[in-house]
């Protein structure tokens, strides 16, 4: 310990070094360095195998993007926002790119293909999360197969978003005014019977997840949040949907043509570990479904309205939200005609299922940590931005 | 949990798994292999305003287009600030009065290709090739001369993924 922080006290980093841990109690700081905690610390109470107080200790990935937004300009600021969800980089970059358009005046004007093409990368990216998300709970529950699966069968996903944006991760593909690029000579062949074989995989999944009772003993019952207190908390997405809750901003308030489209919201009532997995599975199907329906929609035409010149927004203030993999993402920007905003406002889902970190670990065991906290669908990297 | 149950679950999973290992399966023996999903160069056609779909590797430079106009750079500079305009007098352009071309700097980039999307005269173009490693970080810097030279694509063959109802992918040549 240095002398500085000797003599301040309050300048001793976090809420672990500060207080002792009560009498026959152990403090244990879980991360930032574990690699499933993820940049993040979870600071623990336990008792011998019951955790009695879980502290999460956030901000290790902060980077300021709200503060960068305002000295980039339009464009520039697409590259740097969607870095912090690299698994769900288009469901990060909508609705920004919607709350831009409002502020141009042409949410009218974007071509249907380009809003189809939107809607086919943001389920592409849902589906990539979510097998993500499939190969990580499999990891914390000691499980080594599933995370080979899901990290394989991402990557066909990925090949397909790839071969129409060019790169694998962060695409920047969608702009203000439409898309990029048009879609490759065949895409749409490559893309149908990517979503065929994903289709097939399911029930492999389904055996080794939902049935395989060591995989139930883990999920079942684990990180309980009921229906009442995930609406206070203020959750997002399927964690929210885990719950009981039928909410999802692509049936609520419809953008990007998701009107058009058919598509079921999952629920479930538990409210545990299992249920949210199992939202998770019925999600994956949902966007098969509508990645299905989008390709069959897609006809020729343009697929961006090419803007000259700096874009400038008008004086005034947007505000967008869109369903991301992980819940609600929203935008509000405001401009005062310059060609950067003034002032940019991110909310992620992830940020918001933060919120029933606490609740959910204590009373748990020491071996559920990692799966609570991985099936609430918290992201470090996009919650701090 | 039932017993019955208990031995269904575990026969199901265990069954699932034993099956998967006799599937046909896609691995790319990535130095001899490689899998690229797009093989075609990014470029932008600014008289459309939009681009042709390719993948986002490394720049080529046609520096008989080039007017230094430095648009490239004024993109890149709140980006990434990878690219830097380079005078290169032994280049004699007539449209380049300046004789300055943009040299990138690849420990920097970030590959977005709005640099691409800047140039309004056909000259900045991103090609598949991708593998840029160096043993030493200044060598990750190309000036304008390299960039104009296109690149070598690596000579292993390009494999692409290609799907079978029954056997599951595999890779087609």
């Amino acid at each position: 310990m240095s002398a500085n922080t000797e003599s301040n006290p309050e300048m001793l980093a976090g809420v672990f070094q500060q207080e002792e841990a009560p009498e026959g109690r152990l403090k244990v700081s879980f991360g930032p360095q574990h690699p499933g905690s993820g940049h993040m610390r979870i600071i623990l109470t336990v008792n011998g195998d019951i955790v009695e107080d879980a502290v999460p200790d956030v901000g290790y990935v902060h980077r300021g993007v709200e503060k960068m937004c305002e000295y980039k300009n339009y464009i520039q600021n697409i590259p740097h926002i969607e870095r912090p969800a690299i698994h769900d980089s288009s469901g990060t970059i909508f609705p920004y790119i919607l709350a831009v358009e409002r502020l141009l005046d042409m949410t009218e004007k974007v071509p249907e293909r380009a809003q189809y093409i939107r809607v086919i990368m943001a389920e592409l990216n849902r589906m990539i999360n979510h097998f993500y998300f499939f190969g990580i709970l499999g990891i914390f529950m000691g499980h080594t197969t599933p995370i080979t699966w899901g990290m394989g069968d991402r990557d066909y996903l990925i090949d397909v978003a790839a071969s129409a944006t060019g790169a694998r991760v962060t695409f920047s593909y969608f702009v203000p005014g439409g898309v990029r690029t048009d879609l490759p000579y065949g895409f749409e062949d490559k893309l149908l019977k990517t979503c065929d074989y994903l289709e097939s995989r399911i029930p492999a999944y389904k055996a080794y997840l939902e049935e395989n009772p060591f995989a139930r003993m883990r999920l079942t019952g684990v990180g309980v949040i009921k229906r009442s207190d995930a609406v206070a908390l203020g959750l997002a997405g399927p964690t929210l949907r885990g719950s009981g809750v039928k909410s999802d901003v692509r049936k609520d308030e419809p953008y990007s043509l998701y009107d058009t489209l058919e598509f079921n919201i999952p629920t479930r009532e538990e409210g545990d570990a299992m249920a949210r997995m199992m939202v998770h599975f019925e999600e994956v199907k949902e966007s098969l479904s509508i990645v299905r329906q989008a390709a069959k929609k897609l006809r020729p035409g343009p697929v961006k309205v090419p803007l000259r010149g700096q874009i400038r927004g008008k004086v005034g203030e947007a505000y967008a939200r869109t369903e991301g993999a992980r819940g609600m993402n929203s935008y509000y920007i405001i401009s005062d005609g310059q060609i950067h905003p003034y002032r940019v406002r991110v909310n992620t889902g992830d940020s918001r299922n933060l919120a029933a970190m606490r609740p959910v670990l204590i009373g748990g065991k020491v071996a559920d940590v990692p799966v609570a906290h991985w099936s609430l669908d918290y992201w470090p990297v996009a919650s701090d931005r | 949990m039932k017993t019955s149950e208990f031995l269904k679950g575990l026969a199901v999973s265990v069954w699932t798994g034993t099956v998967h290992l006799f599937r046909h399966r896609m691995t790319s023996m990535y130095p001899e292999t490689q899998n690229y999903p797009n093989t075609e160069m990014y470029a932008y056609d600014p008289k459309k305003g939009v681009a042709v779909s390719g993948w986002r590797g490394r720049h080529y430079l046609d520096m008989s287009k080039c007017t230094g106009c430095q648009l490239c750079f004024i993109a890149c500079e709140n980006i990434a600030e990878a690219i830097e305009m380079i005078p290169v007098p032994e280049a004699a352009h007539a449209q380049n009065k300046k004789s300055i071309y943009p040299g990138v700097d690849y420990g920097r980039c970030v590959f977005c290709g709005f640099c691409v999307d800047a140039c309004p005269f056909y000259a900045l173009y991103m090609t598949p090739v991708a593998e840029i490693s160096e043993m030493n970080r200044n060598d990750l810097y190309y000036s304008p001369v390299e960039l104009s030279v296109p690149p070598v694509p690596n000579p292993a063959p390009k494999v692409h993924v290609n799907f079978d109802k029954k056997r599951g992918s595999h890779d087609e040549r």
